[in-house]
C-alpha cells in the first residue's frame, strides 16, 4: 500500500520502492526457509531443453540446481526434503497473459466483474488493486500448471495497466510478481460489427483513421506532459504514461486485422514505443517480416478458436503457431475469449494442440513458458528450470500438454509447495464419498 | 346531382360508352379521340412482332392493331416509323401507392401483446386483414422510375408482416384512384419477416413459420367454430382470401424449401418471391414445379483493389456476384415459371440494364418480355389485362426507339389506360455530327456533337487546341458556349437548327465584349456511332461454376456412398470387444459389413464382388462417428423462440441452414450426426433437428428421417431471465418457483387437449358432422407426443434443486426427462437421476460463467457414469465441437474413466440420447458406416482426424482437404482477377465488408429483424 502513495511522487520512488515491495514480498512466502530436491523427472526446462532424469534443487525460493541426476553426486543432507518421481515430468509454472483472471470472478454476475472500468483512454486504472487472491478460479487453475497470469483490465481504447501476479498469496501485494507492468491498447476497428437477423456484417469503420489520430495524439500530449519539469495541475491518464516513455512499462496493442496490425505497427515506430506487443494479431502472418524486423513479440489469439474467416484453412489458428515461428515470429500463447477466465486451465492444451498441428513439442511448450515470460519482461525471474530463477514449477505424472495425462503430482509457487485442492476438487471428493465411490 | 343522374341513365342505351359514377366539374371532355400509331414494329405479344404494324386505341381500349389496317379519317395519327411499341411490363411485386410502412426499431421492452386495437388477430404480425386496393392511392413521383424502365402497371401490396393481405393490380397514371385501381384482390401475400411488429412473439423464424402454420389451422378451425367466444376480421379475412393465388417472400433459396413444406402441408401453392439465388438449386425447384417472382439485384463487384480488405469477401459473395446475371437464364433453361420484379434493386435505373444483362447470358428475349408482360398476367390469373396488344384489350404499351432489349433503346412514351405519358421527346432532332462553324465570317471552328440525343457533349477544334464548349437543344433552338483559345471570357452562340435534317444552323452571338454578331454551321459528317466498338471491347459475362455447397470447401459434386475395406486400423467398437488392433472394416451400401482381421474378401463374396475400395489404415485408429448431443451449429435466424415461455410449437427442423461452414469444420474434427437444439430461452423450448453433416447436401437430405422427435426444455437463469438485464422482467416465469407452475400448467393443458380429441375422434361420423372439432393446437400437440412417449426430452439444467424438480413433475405427469443437458450438478443427484432413467449430457470442464454454475466441477461426467448413468459430453459451441475428442479425454484426466469409456461420452452415449444406438455410436455389422480414422488415439491431444465418413461417403479427407484449399485460393484469385477487370471497365464497385453468421449458443436472444450495433 506504501507503494499506491507513493506513485504520485515521481518514477525514481516507484522504481525503489517496487525493488524493496518485491523483495519484502518473497521474503514473505519463502519464510518457511526450506530446501527441496526433486529427483527422477524428466525435465521440460522451457527453452527447448529436455533432461531425461533431472535433479532439480529448491532453495530460498530460488532454484539452485537443475542437471542430468547422472552429473549430481546424491547429497541428501544438503536439502530438507528430498522428493523422488521417477518417471514423472517437470515443467516450469506456465504463464498466462491478457487474463482477466482474479478480476472477474464469475461472468454473468455484475458484482463480480472487475476488469472493464468506464472511459475510453485510462492507462491509470490497475488491475493490481483489484485483483483478487480469493478467487475460486485461481485454484483450479494452477493444479493444471498455470501459476503465473497478467491480469489484464479490459474493453475501452487504452484499457488501462496489467500487473503479473504468482497465482499464490495472502493479498496482491504478496501475489504481485511484477507490478503495472503494461498498458493495453485495443487498437481501432477497421470494420464496424452489424447483427442483422443472425448474420453478422462487418462494415467500413468509417471513423478508424480519426480514432488512430486519437491515439497518436493521446500519446504526444503524455509526452509533452512528462517533459514539463513542474506539474501544476496533475492529469493521472498522463501520470501512468510516464513509465511507458521510460520503457519500463510494455505497450500491449491488441489488433487482429491486417490492416489493423500494419496501422499498428506504424504507430509504433512512429511513437518510437520501446517495448511493444502485440496482442489477437490473428493475421500475423501477412505482417510477419515487419515483426521480425522490428522485434515486436505477439500473444496470438487462442488457439481453440475459430478461424476468423469462413474462407480460412479450417485448422488455421491450430497451425498459427507453427507458421509463425517458421517465420522467425517470436510469440506465446493466451487465453484470451470467452470463459476467459475459468479456461485459463486449458493454456497447456493449446500449446498440446499447436505441436499436434506442426509446432516440435519443446517449442510448444516454449509458448506458454520461456517465450511468455520474455514478452511479458519476466524472464530473468521466471519462465524456464534454470539455476538462478524463481522455483516456480510443478511436477505431472505425465506430459502436461496432453489432458490425459496433465494431472499434477507437486506445485511450487516461489520456493513454496502449493496446495493444489480446490473448491472443485473438495466438492468431487464430498460427493464420490456420497456414493460410497472410490476415488482412483 | 339529379341533372348527371339523368344524364347517366340516358347513356344507359348507348352501351359501348365505358361509364363512371364520378361528376364532371364544368364541361365533359369525352375520350372518344381515336388514336392511330402507324409504321411502327409492334410486339403484340411475346414472339409475335408486326413489322410496320398499326395501333389503333379509343377511349383506353385497342380498337385494332395489324398491317395495312384502315386508319380512320378521325384518328389522330402517329408516324413511329422506325419506332417499336411493347405492352406496358407489369411489376408483380411493388408498394407503389402503397402507405409507407415505418420500423419503430426494436422495443427495449417486453410487449407481449399485439397493438393493434381492432378484433383482429392476436399476434400483430399476421396482417392479413390488410387490403391493398383499400389502402391505395397514386404517387405519381414515384412512378417516374417504374415508367422509364417500362412498367405500366403494378402489382402492390403492403410489405410489412407474416401475413399481409391481399394485393391490388393497379397502373401508374394519375387521372384518379378510380381509374389507376384495376383490380383488388389479385393474390395474397406472406413473408418469414414479422416487419415492424415488436410484439415478441415470435422471435425467430422458426417461430414464424411455426405462426405461419398455426394461423392457418386456426382459419380452418375458425370456419367450423361458433364464434361466440371470439370474432376473428383476420381470420374471417384469410378464410375469405384462401382461393387466391398466394405469393411469399424469402430471403434466400433455403426459405423456398421451407416454405414449400408448408404449402404441401396446407395442399396449395406458393409463388415464391425469391432474393435471387435461386439458380443455386434450380433443378430441385423446377422438380417440385415451382414459379417464382425474381429480382434483378445484381451485386456490385467488390472492390478488391486492396488485399487486405479483399480477404473479408467470403468466396459465397463472389461467387454470387459472378453467377447472379444468369439467374433467370438458369431457371429457364430448367424449364421453371418466372416473372420479374423490380423489387430488391438499389435503383430502379438498374432495372432495363439488368434485364438485357439476363438476355445478354442466354435467356431468350421472348422469356425476358413475357416475364414482365404475358407470365405475369398468367401467373396471377389477372382479369383485365393479359400482357398483350389485342383488339379489345385495355391499351397499355410505351414506344421505344430501338428494340426494348438493346441497350441504346430509349422509351419515349407510356400509354396507360390510353393516356400519355412522355418519357423521352420523340421528336427529339438528332444534331450530332460534325460542323463547320463560322463566327461573322472571320472566325473558323470545328464543332463536333456526340454524346447520346439527349444528353448531347461539344469539343471544337481551333487550329490544334481543342476547346470545350457547352450545347444545349430545345426544340429546334440551340444554344452553344465557349471560350475562345486564350480568352477567359466566354462567347455565346444562340441559334435554330434551319431543317429536319439539322444539317444548317444560324443565328446571333453575343462577343464577349457585348457585340452581336451573325454566325452559321454546316454540318459536314453525321455523328458516327460508337456502339459497335463499345461492343467489341466489352468482355463477355461468363458463368462460373456451381458448387454444393455454393462456397468455400464446397465441391462440385457432393461425396457418394462407396463401398471400402479399411484394413488394418485400431479399431474402437463402442462394443464388448473394446478396441481390436489391426483389424478391418467393411463398408458396403452406406452400412458396416463386416468387422475382423485380414478380411478376405473372395471368402465373404464367393461368387460376385463388388467394387471396393481399399483403404490402407495402418497405425490409423478407427472409431464410430463423433456425436454431438448439443449443438447450436446450422441454424438460420436464431435459436431460441424467446417470445413465449412455452414455445414447444417451433422446430429447427425447419431452418437448418445447409451452408454453415462449421459443418464442414465439425466434420474436420470428426463429428458425424448433431443435435441441433433450440437455446434455453424459456422452459419449453422448441422441437431439434437431428442431423447427420452432410456437407453439400439440402437440409432435407441431413435430416434423420427414422430419427423420433426430440424436443429442449430449459431451467434455471436463462428461463427466468436472469441475464437478460433489467427491463425483462414481465415474462411469466422470473424465479424457479415458477418455472414448475409453467409445466404443470402446460401439461395439464396437454392431456386436457388430448381428451378433447379423443372425445371427438371417438364420435361416429354422422355426429362428427355436427360437432366443433377442436382447435388443432400445434404447442400442445409436441406436449401430447411427450406424453405418448413420440418426443423425447433434453433439459437445458444446471442445480440439483431445479433437477429434482422436473424429475417430480415428470413422475407425476407421467412422462420421462430423456437426457439432462448439461446438468452440471447431475453429480449431486446423480442417484435420483438414475432412478428416474435419465441421460446426463454434461460439458467436459464449463463453468464460473454464470451464479448457477458455481458448483460445476469437470468431474461432474466421471461421478454420473460411476453411478451408473449414461453420460456424455456435449460441444454447445461451434468451436468445441470440432474437438469433443479432446473433451472426452478431460474425462480420463478429471475423474480417471478410462479411454474406452470416455470416448463413449462423444459416441455410443449420445447415440443412446438421440435413441439412434440401433443405427449409429459403435462400430458393429449393420450399423451406418459413420466412421472417423485418426492419426492416433483419439483421445491424445496429438490426435488428427485423417478421414471422417458417413453412411460410406468420404465428407472430409486430410489430403482433399489440402486440395480444397488450393481450390478455394484458385478460385478466389481467378474472382479477384475478373473482379479488378470489371472495375477496370467502369462497373460499379462496392466496399468489402465482412458477413458471417452469428455463432449461436444456447443463451442466444437475439431478436429477429433487428439490428444491433
Amino acid at each position: 500500500m506504501n507503494v499506491i502513495l507513493l506513485m504520485m511522487r515521481g518514477m525514481k520512488l516507484i522504481k525503489l520502492l517496487l525493488f524493496v515491495g518485491m523483495s519484502l514480498g518473497f521474503k514473505q512466502v519463502n519464510a518457511q526457509n526450506k530446501s527441496t530436491l526433486i529427483l527422477g523427472t524428466k525435465a521440460h526446462v522451457g527453452n527447448g531443453e529436455i533432461i531425461k532424469n533431472a535433479a532439480i534443487g529448491i532453495r530460498d525460493g530460488k532454484l539452485d540446481l537443475v542437471m542430468h541426476s547422472i552429473d549430481y553426486r546424491l547429497d541428501t543432507t544438503k536439502y530438507d526434503t528430498i522428493i523422488r518421481l521417477y518417471g514423472q515430468h517437470s515443467y516450469p509454472g506456465f504463464i498466462s497473459p491478457n487474463n482477466e483472471l482474479g478480476l472477474v470472478e464469475i461472468e454473468a454476475v455484475r458484482a463480480t466483474r472487475d476488469a472493464d472500468e468506464v472511459g475510453d483512454i485510462t492507462p491509470q486504472v490497475r488491475s493490481l488493486v483489484a485483483y483478487n487472491t480469493d478467487s475460486k478460479i485461481i485454484p483450479t487453475v494452477r493444479s493444471n500448471g498455470v501459476l503465473i497470469v497478467q491480469a489484464t483490465p479490459q474493453g475501452g481504447r487504452i484499457s488501462g495497466t496489467s500487473s503479473i501476479f504468482n497465482l499464490e498469496g495472502w493479498n496482491w501485494e504478496d501475489a504481485v510478481l511484477k507490478m503495472d507492468d503494461a498498458i493495453h491498447i485495443n487498437w481501432p476497428s477497421v470494420y464496424n460489427r452489424k447483427w442483422q437477423n443472425g448474420t453478422i456484417t462487418y462494415e467500413e469503420n468509417t471513423k478508424f483513421e480519426s480514432q488512430v489520430y486519437e491515439l497518436n495524439s493521446f500519446f504526444k500530449k503524455a509526452l509533452a506532459y512528462t517533459k514539463v519539469d513542474f506539474v501544476l495541475e496533475k492529469d493521472l491518464r498522463y501520470e501512468a504514461m510516464r513509465s511507458v516513455f521510460t520503457g519500463d512499462k510494455k505497450v500491449f496493442i491488441h489488433a487482429n486485422n491486417a490492416r489493423e496490425l500494419s496501422s499498428a505497427i506504424y504507430f509504433i515506430k512512429e511513437q518510437r514505443i520501446k517495448s511493444p506487443v502485440l496482442v489477437g494479431a490473428y493475421d500475423a502472418l501477412l505482417v510477419a517480416d515487419l515483426l521480425v524486423d522490428y522485434a515486436i513479440p505477439v500473444v496470438l489469439r487462442r488457439v481453440h478458436e475459430l478461424p476468423l474467416r469462413e474462407d480460412d484453412a479450417v485448422d488455421l489458428p491450430y497451425r498459427l503457431p507453427f507458421l509463425l515461428a517458421e517465420k522467425g515470429v517470436i510469440f506465446c500463447l493466451q487465453n484470451d475469449g470467452s470463459m476467459q477466465a475459468m479456461g485459463t486451465r486449458n493454456l497447456p492444451f493449446y500449446a498440446g494442440t499447436s505441436a499436434a498441428y506442426g509446432l516440435n513439442r519443446e517449442e510448444a511448450l516454449k509458448s506458454i513458458t520461456l517465450n511468455a515470460a520474455k514478452i511479458l519482461g519476466i524472464e530473468k525471474e521466471v519462465g524456464s528450470l534454470e539455476v538462478g530463477k524463481f522455483a516456480t514449477l510443478f511436477v505431472s505424472e505425465g506430459d502436461a500438454l496432453d489432458m490425459r495425462t496433465n494431472k499434477l503430482t507437486v506445485a511450487f509457487i516461489n520456493g513454496k509447495m502449493i496446495d493444489l485442492s480446490s473448491h472443485q476438487k473438495e466438492l468431487y471428493e464430498r460427493y464420490m464419498n456420497k456414493y460410497g465411490l472410490e476415488i482412483n | 346531382m339529379r341533372f348527371i343522374f339523368l344524364i347517366v341513365f340516358s347513356l344507359i342505351t348507348f352501351n359501348s360508352f365505358t361509364q363512371i359514377t364520378f361528376p364532371v366539374n364544368g364541361n365533359r371532355n369525352p375520350s372518344n379521340t381515336i388514336f392511330a400509331f402507324k409504321n411502327a414494329t409492334i410486339t403484340t405479344s411475346p414472339g409475335e412482332v408486326l413489322i410496320n404494324g398499326t395501333l389503333l386505341i379509343k377511349d383506353g381500349v385497342v380498337i385494332g392493331v395489324g398491317s395495312g389496317l384502315q386508319i380512320p379519317s378521325s384518328a389522330v395519327v402517329y408516324d413511329l416509323k422506325g419506332a417499336y411499341i411493347y405492352h406496358s411490363f407489369i411489376d408483380p411485386y411493388s408498394s407503389y401507392g402503397m402507405p409507407d410502412v415505418k420500423s419503430l426499431g426494436r422495443s427495449p421492452n417486453p410487449q407481449i401483446e399485439s397493438n393493434t386495437k381492432g378484433a383482429y388477430n392476436w399476434n400483430e404480425a399476421i396482417k392479413a386483414e390488410t387490403n391493398a386496393a383499400e389502402l391505395f392511392s397514386a404517387d405519381l413521383k414515384s412512378a417516374d422510375g417504374p415508367l422509364k424502365n417500362g412498367f405500366g402497371l403494378g402489382i402492390v401490396h403492403v410489405k410489412d408482416g407474416i401475413f399481409r393481405g391481399t394485393a391490388a393490380l393497379v397502373s401508374y397514371d394519375g387521372n384518379s384512384d378510380n381509374e389507376a385501381l384495376k383490380q383488388s384482390r389479385v393474390y395474397t401475400a406472406y413473408s418469414f419477416d414479422k416487419g415492424t411488429s415488436r410484439q415478441d412473439y415470435p422471435s425467430s423464424l422458426m417461430g414464424i413459420i411455426a405462426l405461419m402454420r398455426q394461423t392457418f389451422y386456426d382459419a380452418q378451425w375458425y370456419k367450423t367454430a361458433n364464434h361466440e367466444k371470439e370474432i376473428n376480421l383476420t381470420l374471417d379475412r384469410i378464410n375469405e382470401t384462401e382461393n387466391l393465388p398466394r405469393l411469399i417472400e424469402v430471403d434466400d433459396y433455403l426459405s423456398i424449401y421451407r416454405a414449400d413444406k408448408i404449402a404441401k402441408e396446407f395442399g396449395f401453392d406458393f409463388i415464391f418471391k425469391g432474393n435471387g439465388d435461386e439458380y443455386l438449386r434450380a433443378a430441385d425447384f423446377a422438380e417440385r414445379k415451382l414459379s417464382m417472382v425474381i429480382p434483378l439485384n445484381f451485386p456490385k463487384a467488390y472492390d478488391v483493389s486492396n488485399p487486405y480488405d479483399a480477404m473479408n469477401v467470403s468466396l459465397a459473395e463472389m461467387k454470387h456476384w459472378e453467377n447472379a446475371p444468369f439467374n433467370a437464364a438458369i431457371l429457364a433453361e430448367k424449364e421453371i415459371s418466372f416473372v420479374f420484379t423490380t423489387d430488391g434493386l438499389e435503383n430502379i435505373d438498374q432495372f432495363l440494364p439488368n434485364w438485357r444483362k439476363c438476355i445478354e447470358v442466354g435467356l431468350s428475349t421472348e422469356i425476358a418480355l413475357s416475364a414482365v408482360t404475358t407470365n405475369v398476367a398468367k401467373l396471377f390469373s389477372l382479369t383485365s389485362i393479359d400482357g398483350t396488344i389485342q383488339k379489345g384489350k385495355p391499351a397499355n404499351f410505351f414506344i421505344s426507339s430501338a428494340p426494348i432489349f438493346e441497350n441504346n433503346a430509349v422509351i419515349y412514351e407510356q400509354w396507360i389506360n390510353g393516356s400519355q405519358k412522355i418519357i423521352n421527346n420523340r421528336t427529339t432532332i438528332d444534331i450530332r455530327g460534325d460542323y463547320d462553324l463560322n463566327i461573322d465570317s472571320k472566325k473558323q471552328y470545328t464543332l463536333f456533337i456526340k454524346g447520346s440525343v439527349n444528353e448531347l457533349n461539344a469539343t471544337m477544334q481551333d487550329g490544334d487546341s481543342t476547346i470545350k464548349a457547352l450545347i444545349e437543344l430545345n426544340g429546334n433552338q440551340v444554344a452553344l458556349s465557349f471560350s475562345p483559345l486564350n480568352q477567359k471570357e466566354i462567347m455565346r452562340l444562340t441559334g435554330h437548327v434551319s431543317e429536319s435534317k439539322s444539317r444548317i444552323w444560324a443565328g446571333n452571338g453575343l462577343l464577349s465584349n457585348g457585340d452581336w454578331v451573325k454566325w452559321g454551321a454546316i454540318k459536314k459528317a453525321d455523328f458516327a456511332d460508337l456502339k459497335k466498338k463499345d461492343t467489341a471491347t466489352k468482355t463477355p459475362l461468363t458463368r462460373g461454376d456451381i458448387w454444393f455447397p455454393n462456397m468455400a470447401f464446397g465441391s462440385l459434386t457432393t461425396p457418394q456412398p462407396k463401398n471400402m475395406i479399411i484394413r488394418d486400423a485400431a479399431v474402437w467398437t463402442n462394443e464388448d470387444k473394446g478396441i481390436l488392433k489391426e483389424t478391418d472394416v467393411l463398408v458396403v451400401d452406406g452400412k458396416i459389413a463386416h468387422i475382423g482381421p485380414k478380411l478376405d474378401l473372395s471368402i465373404i463374396y464367393p461368387k460376385k464382388m463388388p467394387e471396393i475400395i481399399e483403404v490402407d489404415a495402418k497405425g490409423l485408429h478407427l472409431t464410430p462417428g463423433i456425436i454431438d448431443e448439443h449443438s447450436h451449429i446450422a441454424i438460420s435466424r436464431g435459436v431460441n423462440e424467446s417470445g413465449q415461455a412455452n414455445s414447444a410449437e417451433v422446430s429447427i427442423g425447419d431452418v437448418v441452414n445447409s451452408n454453415d461452414i462449421n459443418i464442414y469444420r465439425q466434420l474436420s474434427g470428426g463429428v458425424t450426426t448433431s443435435q441441433l437444439l433450440h437455446g434455453s430461452a424459456n422452459p419449453i423450448g422448441g422441437q431439434s433437428a437431428l442431423i447427420k453433416l452432410k456437407w453439400g447436401e439440402t437440409p432435407d437430405i441431413m435430416n434423420i428421417d427414422s430419427a423420433k422427435g426430440h424436443i429442449k426444455f430449459a431451467l434455471g437463469e436463462n428461463v427466468k431471465q436472469s441475464n437478460w438485464g433489467d427491463r425483462k422482467t414481465e415474462r411469466f416465469p422470473q424465479t424457479r418457483m415458477g418455472v414448475e407452475q409453467v409445466y404443470f400448467d402446460d401439461f395439464y393443458r396437454a392431456k386436457e387437449y388430448s381428451d378433447l380429441w379423443t372425445l371427438y375422434n371417438a364420435k361416429s361420423n354422422r355426429d362428427k358432422k355436427s360437432a366443433i372439432p377442436p382447435r388443432k393446437d400445434l404447442e400442445l400437440e409436441a406436449l401430447v407426443e411427450i406424453l405418448n412417449k413420440q418426443r423425447f426430452i433434453t433439459c437445458h439444467s444446471y442445480v440439483q434443486s431445479e433437477i429434482n424438480m422436473l424429475m417430480h413433475v415428470a413422475d407425476s405427469m407421467g412422462f420421462k426427462i430423456n437426457t439432462f443437458t448439461h446438468i452440471l450438478e447431475g453429480y449431486k443427484v446423480a442417484d435420483k437421476m438414475k432412478e428416474h432413467g435419465a441421460y446426463g449430457s454434461t460439458f467436459s470442464d464449463w463453468w464460473a460463467y454464470k451464479f448457477e454454475v458455481n458448483d460445476a466441477i469437470p468431474y461432474n461426467g466421471a461421478i454420473m457414469h460411476k453411478v451408473g448413468i449414461t453420460t456424455g459430453f456435449n460441444s454447445d459451441d461451434a468451436e468445441m465441437g470440432r474437438r469433443l475428442n479432446q473433451e472426452a479425454a478431460k474425462a480420463v484426466k478429471y475423474g480417471g474413466v478410462s479411454e474406452i469409456e470416455a470416448f463413449k461420452f462423444v459416441s455410443l452415449n449420445p447415440a443412446k440420447m438421440l435413441q439412434l444406438d440401433h443405427r449409429i455410436g459403435s462400430i458393429k455389422e449393420g450399423k451406418d458406416a459413420d466412421i472417423v480414422l485418426w492419426s492416433e488415439n483419439p483421445l491424445s491431444i496429438y490426435a488428427k482426424v485423417q478421414k471422417t465418413i458417413i453412411e460410406g461417403a468420404v465428407y472430409f479427407d486430410v489430403d482433399k482437404d489440402v486440395e480444397l484449399r488450393k481450390q478455394v485460393a484458385e478460385e478466389r484469385e481467378r474472382l479477384v482477377q475478373k473482379m479488378l477487370l470489371a472495375k477496370k471497365n467502369g462497373s460499379k464497385t462496392q466496399k468489402p465488408g465482412k458477413r458471417e453468421k452469428e455463432l449461436y449458443e444456447c443463451d442466444t436472444i437475439d431478436d429477429e429483424g433487428y439490428e444491433v450495433n
